[in-house]
């Protein structure tokens, strides 16, 4: 009569969680790997390598030959292209002349010995001159010809140098380079944005370099160029302008001219726009993710508490039984995990893994949560609950009773310091789009969510189990006369319950921090978001979750602060039972009781 | 429901004794140094634990509410004297010492940067005032709460997790600084009250004296609510809330004034800890702490008013004795004590003699009914 099957139906939503993470993974190796090709595809005009090119203008035989050598390193990224240009400025590189009369341009570095000598490295590969024996030698400053260099040349330099950073093959140092140079608006770096703007291939620098001249451009001289500059600020409604529009508006150029400040005026509030649409998607976004994190923690309590009847206040432990089962599997797959609970000293050996093997261990915790948390539930039934289903109010004491001897438990085997549990590189990302950022966790527990809402709804309404959960709590006289078996199905139920609570806490360990007083921190909000939906209703709990979360981030958005936003959302809770006691969903019966 | 005759007269015989007890013969000892004067402090808190039991011994053991929001009126009395005794410290604070408050603002306040003292704290340099307020405002917030709650008609578990809620977010509203209510330190280091320093013996006696009495004074009151009808209409919502409905009571009304009624007396028991703690901070707040109330009671025996005074000094002298010599098993301890009371005697120890009697009673009927060789029928009620 009864399949015991819970796991495996389980099993649906994990393979919709793990799904996504594998299809990430590849998309972005993918990504990595185009991005390579067209990095080298770049850099592969010139064929010399600026070490190359900097030795042939050492060896140039007129300063206008090395003015124009130095000159075609303009636009290029590498490293060496300062330190070597630095050094020789410094008056650090020499020219090396063999006996053989092959010259060698050095760069001579370290503390001078007893004989003034210090290290040679060629500046043609970077690698130590080597004597005729093969070993590496060490030479005279003062007996070897110096590299000079005029103030032309220092100015070819600079050309260089001011674009050496502009030219970073990272992207992300490439803007911020970029943008450096706009917010210090010194117009005599125009021509350098100007020449990196033509090889520019990245849409985000490209934005970047358009930004950092329309900056600049504010300070010309001319109100007409201002104007130009406002309107393509306009445009592109960045963030970091609002001060340099502030600024203008305040000017008195813009007090002369009454077009600037109008056309200050329409860019700034452009801006604002965009600032108050990306504050509205952003709190959104995360009120969205804060109701997932609500429904994906209440939802096992959903089970227990509206389902079930039983108070279950120990859910929160059950929730950190999950993200200390993460911790454990974490440790394995790392370097093992040395436990001392009780005096005795347990310790397991870890796989010592690294890269995509070690991260994957979050793959394998979320099973194994809520395995754990699934067991100790049932343990918790036996024992405890199973007495209490017809005395509410005492299954509210008695696990208050277990949750307090589970958390001292953990106090004693953990420790009562939170411990550390790692983000796999594919959670701990995010994703900045139109200035909204989107943390990988965030819109992880958003979908996680979801697969595990569709999944319980899979199991309650598709399964037998699910069938005989529905008979046995709808009636369970009537289903326990029909020969089914209550109170196993009051255990799995349990399990079930407690089960999602562990999968939650795997979730929340990638969130927050992982202690002993986990549970404490979500039991309240827990309640409340099942009391809201209305006890006994999935949807419901569904429908409050994110309107709880949408309503407290909405309101830390509008009072700045988020203990404030907290008490309030209580306070519209108890007010909004007034007008809806049983939640927003209420579950009709005949029963007076009810 | 009402225990017979002989049982009652050995309750008022008990109870008179132990009045006298702590109210006349401990101070009396302690006067003459044969009491600590660290007994009698730890005593009076117990006392006030006692208060607080009761409060939720009114709701929970005879109008069938388990309030998890008493712990919360309990703080709110403790910081309402809590105020006046911070205003009293004045001259003798750290900073008013160091010639940086000339003003005598509370020390929090001054390390916040405060250079007057908000309108909300100046009434509370009268004793008076502070009084009327530790029964006020629990009074307001407990009628406000409950007119909203019983209106709509939540009860069972669902007033639990509400009340909860109040709970959780008045502990929300008092950790934070700009409450100007000393948030996560609270209120400590209070120097006078009404004249005495509370640092001596004398005003600490004195006090742990007003908690007996106001102690005795709540349990005749309640005892005296419960002989009348009100009292037969409150264990009857508990029994059997839509009969009472249906007979023409407005149990909604009798409900409020229970849970106003108890909020009061929690407060008033806030308002004596606090000086004898020399402290309050928004974590006695917590719903943890309603919660460890009810175990008190439920330890002691609900539905009964002695024991919850059992409970509560039973359950806090094994905390104070465990929390010294086995402070890392005390959680185990208070968590398993909570789950075998609840499963094996839900009438609490003060049920005990009670069931070794009807036990022992059984025993020897089985025994008559063996040696009459007839079938027996044991009945488990007592």
């Amino acid at each position: 009569m009864l399949k015991k099957r819970p796991p495996l139906l389980l099993g649906t939503p994990l393979a919709f969680i793990a799904w996504p993470l594998i299809m990430n993974f590849f998309y972005r190796a993918l990504c990595r790997l185009a991005w390579l090709a067209l990095l080298t595809g770049a850099s592969v005009h010139a064929a010399d390598t600026p070490r190359q090119i900097i030795t042939k203008a050492i060896l140039a035989e007129s300063d206008d030959a090395r003015i124009a050598t130095i000159g075609s390193l303009v636009g290029q990224g590498d490293e060496s292209i300062k330190i070597l240009l630095a050094a020789w400025k410094e008056d650090a590189l020499f020219v090396y002349t063999a006996p053989d009369g092959t010259r060698t341009p050095v760069q001579l570095t370290g503390e001078k010995d007893a004989k003034e000598a210090q290290e040679a490295w060629r500046v043609d590969d970077g690698q130590p001159l080597k004597d005729a024996g093969g070993q590496p030698s060490r030479l005279v400053g003062s007996a070897l010809t110096a590299v000079e260099h005029d103030s032309n040349l220092r100015r070819a330099m600079k050309a260089v140098l001011d674009l050496l950073d502009l030219s970073t093959t990272d992207l992300e140092k490439r803007v911020r380079a970029i943008q450096t140079i706009g917010f210090a608006q010194n117009p005599d770096k125009i021509a350098a944005l100007e020449a990196r703007s033509k090889l520019e291939t990245a849409p985000k620098a490209k934005l970047a370099l358009r930004e950092a001249l329309a900056l600049i451009a504010l300070k010309d001289q001319s109100d007409d160029v201002k104007i130009a500059a406002l309107v393509e600020l306009k445009e592109l409604h960045t963030i970091s302008s609002t001060d340099f529009l502030k600024a203008t508006i305040a000017s008195p150029e813009a007090a002369a001219n009454p077009k600037l400040a109008q056309a200050a005026r329409s860019a700034l509030s452009a801006v604002d726009n965009h600032i108050s649409w990306v504050n509205f998607f952003g709190t959104i976004f995360r009120g969205l993710s804060l109701g997932s994190i609500l429904l994906v923690v209440a939802l096992g309590l959903a089970i227990t508490f509206g389902l079930m009847g039983v108070i279950n206040m120990a859910h929160g432990e059950m929730i950190a039984v999950g993200a200390y089962t993460t911790y454990v599997v974490q440790n394995i797959f790392g370097t093992g995990l040395a436990l001392s609970p009780f005096g005795m000293s347990i310790s397991f050996p870890g796989f010592h893994a690294t890269g995509w093997a070690y991260e994957s261990y979050f793959i394998f915790a979320l099973p194994l949560s809520f395995l754990t948390a699934a067991i100790a539930g049932i343990a918790m039934e036996r024992t405890v609950i199973q007495w209490l289903y017809r005395r509410p109010l005492e299954s509210l004491l008695a696990t208050w009773g277990v949750s307090l001897v589970l958390q001292q438990f953990f106090r004693r085997v953990f420790g009562s310091n939170n411990v550390q549990v790692s983000s796999p590189s594919y959670l701990s990302d995010n994703w900045t789009f139109n200035d909204i950022i989107f943390g990988w966790n965030r819109v992880f527990v958003i979908g996680f969510a979801i697969a595990i809402v569709f999944g319980v709804w899979l199991v309650l309404t598709r399964t037998s189990l699910g069938l005989l959960i529905r008979a046995v709590m709808q009636n369970r006289n009537m289903a326990s006369c029909m020969g089914v078996r209550t109170e196993r199905v009051n255990m799995l139920t349990f399990g079930l319950g407690s089960g999602l609570a562990g999968l939650a806490g795997a979730f929340l360990s990638q969130i927050g921090n992982v202690g002993p007083s986990l549970g404490q921190n979500y039991i309240v909000d827990c309640f409340m978001t099942v009391v809201v939906g209305g006890v006994g209703n999935l949807p419901g709990t569904v429908v409050s979750a994110f309107g709880i979360g949408l309503a407290d981030q909405s309101l830390q958005q509008i009072l700045l602060n988020p203990v404030l936003g907290k008490i309030t959302v209580l306070i519209a809770i108890i007010l909004f039972l007034q007008w809806r006691p049983a939640g927003i969903f209420v579950t009709k019966s005949r029963s007076l009781e009810g | 429901m009402s225990a017979p005759a002989s049982t009652r007269r050995i309750e008022i015989i008990a109870v008179a004794i132990a009045a006298i007890l702590v109210i006349v013969v401990l101070p009396l000892l302690n006067a003459h140094g044969f009491i600590s004067n660290f007994t009698i402090n730890l005593w009076g808190k117990y006392l006030c634990f006692a208060l607080l039991a009761i409060s939720v011994d009114l709701l929970w053991g005879y109008t069938g509410l388990l309030s998890l929001g008493q712990a919360m009126f309990f703080s709110i009395g403790g910081y309402m004297l809590g105020m006046h005794l911070m205003l009293m410290i004045g001259e003798l604070g750290v900073y008013a010492q160091a010639g940086k408050n000339p003003l005598g603002l509370p020390d929090f306040m001054v390390f916040l940067g405060h250079t007057f003292l908000p309108a909300f704290w100046r009434p509370f340099y009268s004793f008076g005032f502070s009084a009327l307020m530790v029964l006020l405002l629990p009074g307001v917030i407990a009628l406000v709460f409950g007119f909203l709650a019983f209106r709509s008609r939540i009860k069972g578990v669902y007033f639990s997790i509400l009340t909860q809620a109040l709970t959780y977010g008045g502990s929300l509203m008092f950790f934070r600084n700009d409450m100007l209510m000393g948030g996560n330190n609270g209120f400590t280091d209070f120097k006078l009250l009404l004249g005495g320093d509370l640092r001596n013996a004398v005003p600490q006696r004195n006090l742990f004296i007003a908690s007996a009495v106001a102690l005795l004074l709540v349990y005749v009151g309640c005892r005296l609510l419960n002989h009348t009808k009100f009292g037969l209409v409150q264990r009857a919502i508990r029994d059997g809330e839509n009969r009472v409905l249906f007979s023409g009571y407005a149990a909604a009304s009798f409900k409020l004034f229970i849970f106003v009624l108890s909020a009061l007396i929690a407060s008033v028991g806030g308002a004596l800890y606090v000086p004898q703690v020399g402290g309050i901070n928004p974590s006695v707040m917590t719903p943890e702490k309603s919660l460890e109330a009810v175990v008190w009671v439920a330890v002691g025996g609900r539905g009964t008013l002695v024991g919850p005074i059992i409970g509560a000094i039973s359950v806090n002298a094994l905390r104070s004795w465990a929390t010294r010599s086995i402070p890392d098993l005390w959680p185990f301890l208070l968590g398993g004590m909570f789950i075998i009371v609840v499963l094996f005697l839900p009438g609490g120890l003060i049920s005990l003699p009670g069931r070794v009697s009807g036990w022992w009673k059984r025993r020897t009927a089985v025994v008559a009914v063996e040696s009459a060789e007839k079938p027996a029928v044991v009945t488990t009620t007592p």
